[in-house]
């Protein structure tokens, strides 16, 4: 992929970073934002996702996920392609982390303190991530967790990309809500992050899936999410009896009975938190 | 959680009373009990005791009724057509009625009517939305109380009560009056689904920030205190302490009421004709029925005083009496300062009555259809439900709700 090195003339140490089915990513060197992330985006995805991806960033304007920089349009051999430029996170994704074992309470708590915060403020300008998982979280060398990939997000005060006659919606299985797995548009909210992010907290507490673990086909896992009823999460700390009552409540099935809302939600963490530091 | 009267047959006397000995308490008229001439004379007879309140019930549940003494006020229309009433002017003009009424009544909020919602589909619920605007309209110079009125099925059917609480969210009423049918119009319900479906709306209602009246209730809906339902109501006859979607509908004769006087054991949450009562005493039982840590009048001590319980006299209005004030005293001590502590008192009150239904049973003293035996595991089930459901959530709101 030569014409990358020419399309980007400014960018140095172009390094392949990571391929998916929607988009090309490489690290780079920039001269004033120093070590940045450069996404392609194919040309075969539809434009205005990514365009819906970059506004959701620049409005969101979290310190918990990472800036972008600057985006355009690049012809390249295959077509005609937009591309991110945004600030690189030195650290390794919530998947690799998990692959060395689980969390341990403080950082379990840790990590769904910094989720929350980014997903406050994508609840106050309507905006829903749509696909929380440990692929899409890093964790940096300090110790603090990142939010990556707005790519299906939905902008609740746009028409959806996502036809309302599908029969599914855009989701990762074994994280996505009920709600969402049936493409129940108008049901789809910041609570539909909730639950994503309690089935991550769940994984990373026990480094096992509650969902995907020992099934055997998709039909098995959408059942499961639909109905299963996980056993409490125990953490060894000093507030586990308020934490396993918010990760119960962020992955109840019906989102009226989640927390109200994702501030609910980080106030609750917030609380579980200090109580951890200050309880004798 | 607080106890309100639901006035039925042959209770504007012992309303009185009951208000009066309680230093205060809420009433809630029934227009199908009372002529319109009635209304304002006994609500001033309420209103004057301290502390005494009255709510008016427009029992607009079922508007194509037939009922010649709810036909008989004068807010209830002349006529009435579903589609056409709740788009044009006839709305305003019963709503208009009753604030009017409501002012007379001098009432502490205005119970909004509200249609029985045989499913609670589109319709129905933008029939709720139209009385609400047109509530709001009227201008009415009191809180407002929301009717939300659900037979049977609909309070079975989860997807329902998801829609109604999705929806409700919307409304953002100060107050609900609830009101549900019993499934095969059972007294005590042994379904697990509704009595779990209707604590479920109670609970979301008040986590929105709502009060919530339970109306037509009696002691298995002690229960409500596990999601801090704000009060229930209780009457005399069965008729008001389970919703009766029927007796709204026409003019029946008067019900044919059967004369058997039972017993209320608020300890075994069961009730028991007095013959019964001389059994238990013959098999040395009786005193497991004397009520436990709280007060009773002299008629039904009388029945533990060692004569044989069915011939010391005990009227229906004193068994009434007896009921209601056992139920005023059970729901005063039923919330608890937390979540988990009102669910232990509510478990602990389940546990006693088991134990003490068991020992009766196994001499064969039963309340018939009014022996709580059967309730027991639905009332436990139902609690379990909750607490998976909602549990985290009501723990750490209890005290806001």
């Amino acid at each position: 992929m030569q014409w990358v090195g020419t399309a980007f003339p400014d960018l140095t140490k172009l390094t392949p970073f990571n391929e998916g089915g929607q988009k090309w990513v490489f690290s780079a060197v920039h001269p004033s934002d120093g070590d940045v992330v450069l996404k392609i985006i194919h040309p075969n995805q539809d434009p205005e996702a990514a365009r819906r991806e970059i506004l959701a960033v620049q409005q969101i304007k979290s310190s918990r996920v990472p800036e972008i920089f600057e985006t355009g349009q690049v012809t390249t051999p295959v077509g005609v392609c937009v591309w991110i430029r945004e600030r690189r996170v030195h650290g390794i994704s919530l998947r690799e982390r998990l692959q060395q074992g689980p969390l341990n309470a403080q950082e379990i708590l840790r990590l769904c303190l910094h989720m929350l915060e980014p997903l406050v403020l994508a609840e106050q300008a309507h905006i829903v991530h749509r696909d929380v998982k440990p692929e899409n979280i890093i964790v940096d060398p300090n110790g603090d967790f990142w939010l990556l990939d707005f790519g299906i997000s939905r902008h609740l005060t746009m028409s959806p990309l996502t036809r309302a006659s599908s029969p599914f919606g855009k989701f990762t299985l074994g994280y996505a809500p009920p709600e969402q797995l049936r493409n129940v548009q108008t049901d789809i909210d910041s609570r539909a992050d909730l639950f994503a992010l309690g089935v991550t907290i769940y994984e990373a507490a026990g480094a096992r899936h509650p969902f995907l673990s020992g099934t055997a086909d998709v039909a098995e896992i959408i059942k499961r999410v639909e109905s299963l009823v996980l056993p409490p999460l125990l953490l060894n700390c000093k507030a586990s009896a308020s934490f396993r009552d918010l990760i119960g409540a962020m992955l109840q099935k019906r989102r009226d009975h989640r927390p109200g809302s994702a501030a609910e939600a980080l106030d609750w963490i917030t609380d579980v938190i200090e109580h951890e530091t200050t309880a004798p | 959680m607080d106890f309100y009267l639901q006035f039925g047959w042959g209770m504007m006397g012992m309303s009185r009373d009951l208000i009066r000995d309680w230093n205060g308490g809420t009433v809630i008229l029934s227009p199908r009990d009372l002529e319109p001439k009635q209304l304002e004379p006994f609500s001033k007879s309420i209103n004057t005791i301290e502390n005494g309140r009255v709510l008016f019930d427009p029992q607009f549940y079922l508007p194509h009724s037939d009922h010649i003494r709810l036909r008989s006020h004068d807010y209830w229309p002349s006529a009435y057509s579903t589609g056409a009433f709740f788009v044009g002017p006839a709305l305003d003009t019963l709503l208009s009625k009753l604030k009017h009424l409501n002012d007379e009544l001098d009432s502490a909020a205005a119970i909004l009517p509200g249609l029985l919602a045989n499913e609670i589909d589109g319709d129905w619920l933008n029939i709720q939305n139209a009385i609400l605007n047109a509530a709001k309209k009227a201008n009415f110079s009191r809180p407002l109380c929301q009717t939300i009125a659900l037979s049977a099925d609909a309070c079975r059917s989860e997807e329902q009560i998801v829609r109604l609480l999705e929806h409700s969210a919307q409304w953002k009423s100060e107050v609900y009056y609830l009101v549900c049918e019993h499934p095969r119009g059972s007294y005590l319900v042994t379904d697990s689904l509704w009595l779990s479906n209707l604590l479920d709306v109670i609970a979301g209602l008040k986590l929105l920030g709502s009060k919530v009246v339970v109306g037509y209730s009696n002691h298995q809906m002690l229960i409500a205190a596990a999601v801090k339902a704000d009060a229930i109501a209780s009457g005399t006859w069965m008729n008001v302490r389970a919703f009766p979607p029927e007796k709204f509908r026409e003019a029946l004769e008067e019900e044919e009421r059967r004369k058997a006087t039972w017993y209320y054991c608020p300890q075994g949450l069961s009730e028991y004709k007095l013959p019964m009562l001389d059994i238990a005493k013959k098999v040395g039982l009786l005193d497991q029925l004397l009520p436990v840590n709280m007060p009773i009048e002299s008629a039904v001590a009388l029945l533990f005083d060692g004569g044989q319980p069915s011939t010391v006299g005990l009227t229906e209005p004193q068994a009434f009496r007896h009921y209601l004030n056992c139920l005023k005293h059970q729901t005063g001590v039923s919330v608890k300062q937390t979540f988990d502590q009102t669910i232990e008192e509510h478990d602990r009150l389940l546990d006693e009555a088991e134990a003490l239904l068991k020992t009766l049973t196994g001499s064969r003293i039963k309340g018939q259809l009014r022996d709580f035996s059967e309730a027991i595991e639905v009332n436990r089930s139902t609690l379990g439900a909750l607490i998976a459901t909602r549990g985290g959530v009501l723990r750490r709101r209890w005290s806001t709700i």
